[in-house]
């Protein structure tokens, strides 16, 4: 449990992390370091994301699951890790 | 007259339901009834004929109805598992049921009575012609009774439609079939989170497990939702639940992934470089104006040098000092770090540390170890092996594939153990196998008490021979019985012989010996008379070696000369560490305390072609090539283990160097 909290940690404290969050099966966050507007809409709109994204792996080949998601975007990276019960978003600014 | 009031058509209440089958009798009876007042329709369901004032028409009903003996069954109540049951339906074509039969006023005029029709239509149209003016026909009027005209009324209920819709994927499909089972382990766990009322987060939670509705449906009144609820989830709730996530092995592995994606971000111009793979500009991180102008004299040659790619270090390892390295045999990346200080005055615990490329701030493993670790190496035939020396002269292997059983035997319990600090670890591959495929691999130590050692498992534990003493060699003059053990500090084994191997020992001496002799030395080679710090044969020219030590000086030996072919020195410093670079056969790299050295025999053997100083207030302690790339790896008193890729080092075409025989 102590390597886990260091884990996260650490990951906090790596060049360019803005954020983390874990949300869970529903969309609702229940861990996170950011403010709490930003983290709903995190939350909510990358709830839909990885649902639609799961379900097109899925579709094209059941057996098929999604393992890791990156959106890279013009200011930063959101890179989101999903599970069955939750899923782990971290955001990152790689030139900071 | 008749009272023809539409009748209610249908009765929610099931004890009326006997009313339909017969309610054309109704009609009939209320015909000829008894109902002398002006009725009007009760809207009650209930009691559709409580106008009647008597029960004897009910009574009459029902007798009716035994009469009948068509009885309306009773509705059952649906229970689930009737609604989970197959039932079996059969589809069979009926009789083809006439609606409606016209036959059609046409012939043909290829039918068999074709011409009879023909003959009674010419007959008939001469009737016709002929009635004009004809005495036979006389016109005659007639009167039709139209019958009144009445409206019914027909009145039902309104169908209730409910919307639906699903989406059916082929994953969804293909859950349903594969995990019958799981429906009974999910409907617990829902059963206890009856705290969300919500209807919609419960489709929404049902449709993730179950599969059965389409999730796209939901997930939008979920979303909705949400910003109604509280937004970080209600209290007790999602401590406990974030708990469970954190503790389950999958997060742990998910924040592994992440934290190497994160890793990725950050160093990758320079693990691009490690792998020697072009750097891509990164088209939105604007780029800074003294890098254009580098790019621009490419033409120039230029002076071969080392560029500092990243260092492995953490906080555990800083402060102490990097006493040995070795890349695993199987995964090429993975570097094993032993930290030890090698004074013996400081006798903090040591710690071996495993670094791999995915992740330069912290180690994959790490193993606190007793007493300081001098060396170490990872095993060819269980890849997942190392063996540690330590100073207090003990040799643990640890199993690195597992995160918590990580030792597999030690040799605390061995009787022949090495007392003093064991310097030297090596495994080798035996050219003699047995089976003829698995090559056979054994251990050997060389440590300060002057033994060399070669171990076996046995019994759970580690057990040694021992291969040969360091005897010290005085001078032929004096005879002494007694001859202490000289400690010995490095030894290697010839790459293509596995029974021949050099000794370096603590009087500069090197002893070439052989694994089947254990009292005689074959040859010494004297030149060195400061202990002698490493001693390593060349990979690629068969019988050269090179030594290094302690007397600022570095060695080139020729397996059959008693003398050194050359030598080299640059500083005066002692030289801790020496390596052969796995791709060129004239370029060895050095480590003395205050610089790194990259020696190219090709261009020059009076000065080092690369010199590159240790930071200050940094002594480097060791030194490893990496073998496929141009990198070489320097680790430092800091704990720090420096990547630097070797650059514009022209190397050869031939890979060999022609040694004058002195």
């Amino acid at each position: 449990m102590a390597e886990v909290e260091e884990t996260l940690k650490r990951i906090q404290s790596q060049k360019g992390v803005q954020g983390i969050i874990i949300v869970n099966s529903e969309g609702i966050p229940i861990k996170t370091t950011l403010d709490n507007s930003s983290t709903v809409q995190y939350a909510g709109l990358i709830h839909q994301l990885v649902m639609k994204a799961r379900s097109t792996v899925r579709d094209i080949d059941p057996q098929n699951d999604l393992t890791f998601l990156r959106v890279r975007s013009k200011k930063n990276e959101i890179m989101i890790a999903p599970d069955k019960d939750y899923f782990l978003i971290v955001i990152q600014n790689p030139s900071d | 007259g008749n009272d023809v009031t539409p009748q209610v058509l249908y009765q929610a209440d099931p004890a009326a339901v006997q009313a339909k089958a017969s309610r054309f009798f109704m009609d009939e009876i209320s015909a000829g009834g008894s109902a002398s007042d002006q009725t009007t329709t009760t809207g009650s369901f209930t009691m559709p004929f409580s106008r009647y004032h008597s029960i004897t028409p009910f009574l009459f009903f029902c007798s009716l109805s035994d009469v009948q003996g068509k009885r309306d069954a009773m509705k059952e109540l649906v229970t689930e598992d009737m609604l989970k049951e197959v039932i079996e339906v059969y589809i069979s074509e009926t009789d083809s049921i006439s609606l409606l039969d016209i036959p059609s006023t046409f012939v043909s005029v290829d039918a068999h009575d074709a011409e009879a029709i023909i003959e009674r239509n010419n007959q008939y149209a001469e009737v016709c012609r002929n009635r004009m003016g004809n005495d036979k026909y006389v016109d005659r009027s007639m009167q039709t009774l139209n019958g009144e005209a009445k409206n019914k009324q027909v009145q039902s209920d309104s169908i209730v439609m409910v919307d639906t819709a699903a989406t059916v994927t082929a994953w969804d499909m293909y859950d349903t079939y594969i995990s019958p089972e799981q429906d009974e382990t999910v409907c617990v766990p829902q059963a206890e989170r009856a705290d969300y009322p919500e209807v919609a987060v419960d489709t929404s939670r049902g449709a993730e497990k179950n599969m059965s509705v389409g999730s796209s449906t939901s997930t939008g009144s979920v979303a909705s939702s949400l910003k109604e609820q509280e937004a970080l989830g209600n209290g007790l709730n999602a401590e406990s639940e974030l708990q469970l996530i954190m503790l389950s092995e999958k997060f742990q592995h998910l924040l592994l992934v992440t934290e190497r994606s994160i890793l990725g971000n950050v160093f990758q111009p320079k693990l691009a470089a490690y792998r020697e793979l072009p750097i891509l500009e990164d088209s939105d991180i604007p780029m800074k104006p003294g890098t254009v102008e580098q790019r621009e004299d490419t033409e120039s040659p230029r002076p071969p040098a080392v560029e500092c790619l990243w260092a492995f270090s953490c906080e555990l390892s800083r402060g102490r000092s990097v006493s040995s390295m070795a890349w695993n045999k199987k995964y090429p990346d993975l570097l094993a770090v032993g930290y030890g200080e090698l004074d013996s005055s400081n006798q903090k615990p040591g710690l071996v540390c495993c670094w791999s490329h995915k992740n330069p701030t912290w180690p994959e493993r790490v193993i606190y170890c007793d007493s300081a670790v001098t060396s170490l190496d990872f095993s060819f035939n269980n890849p997942s092996q190392l063996a540690v020396g330590m100073q207090d002269g003990s040799l643990v292997i640890y199993n690195v594939q597992s995160r918590n059983q990580l030792c597999v035997v030690s040799s605390s319990e061995c009787t022949n153990k090495h007392l003093a600090p064991v310097w030297q670890i090596r495994w080798t591959q035996q050219d003699l196998s047995l089976t003829g495929e698995e090559k056979l691999e054994a251990l050997y130590t060389v440590a300060a008490d002057g033994k060399i050692c070669k171990w076996f498992i046995c019994n759970n534990g580690l057990d040694c021979i021992e291969l040969m003493k360091l005897k010290k060699i005085h001078n032929t003059k004096k005879k002494s019985v007694l001859s202490a053990l000289s400690p010995g500090l490095c030894f290697d084994f010839h790459p293509r012989d596995s029974s021949i191997y050099l000794v370096g020992t603590w009087e500069g001496l090197i002893h070439k010996c052989s694994s089947s002799n254990s009292q005689q030395f074959l040859e010494t080679y004297r030149k060195h008379f400061c202990p002698v710090n490493c001693i390593i044969w060349c990979p690629l020219i068969p019988d050269v070696f090179l030594s290094c030590s302690s007397d600022w000086t570095i060695q080139l030996w020729k397996q059959d000369h008693l003398n050194p072919v050359l030598g080299f020195s640059s500083t005066q410093k002692a030289v801790c560490d020496i390596k052969w670079s796995p791709k060129c056969a004239t370029v060895f790299g050095a480590v003395n305390e205050g610089q790194l050295e990259i020696w190219d025999l090709n261009s020059s053997i009076l000065d080092p072609v690369i010199v590159q100083p240790a930071a200050p207030g940094v002594k480097m302690t060791s030194l490893l090539f990496a073998t496929q790339t141009d990198c070489v790896l320097v680790g430092d008193s800091d704990g720090q283990v420096t990547v630097y890729q070797l650059k514009n080092l022209s190397v050869g075409k031939n890979s060999q160097v022609k040694l004058r025989n002195r």
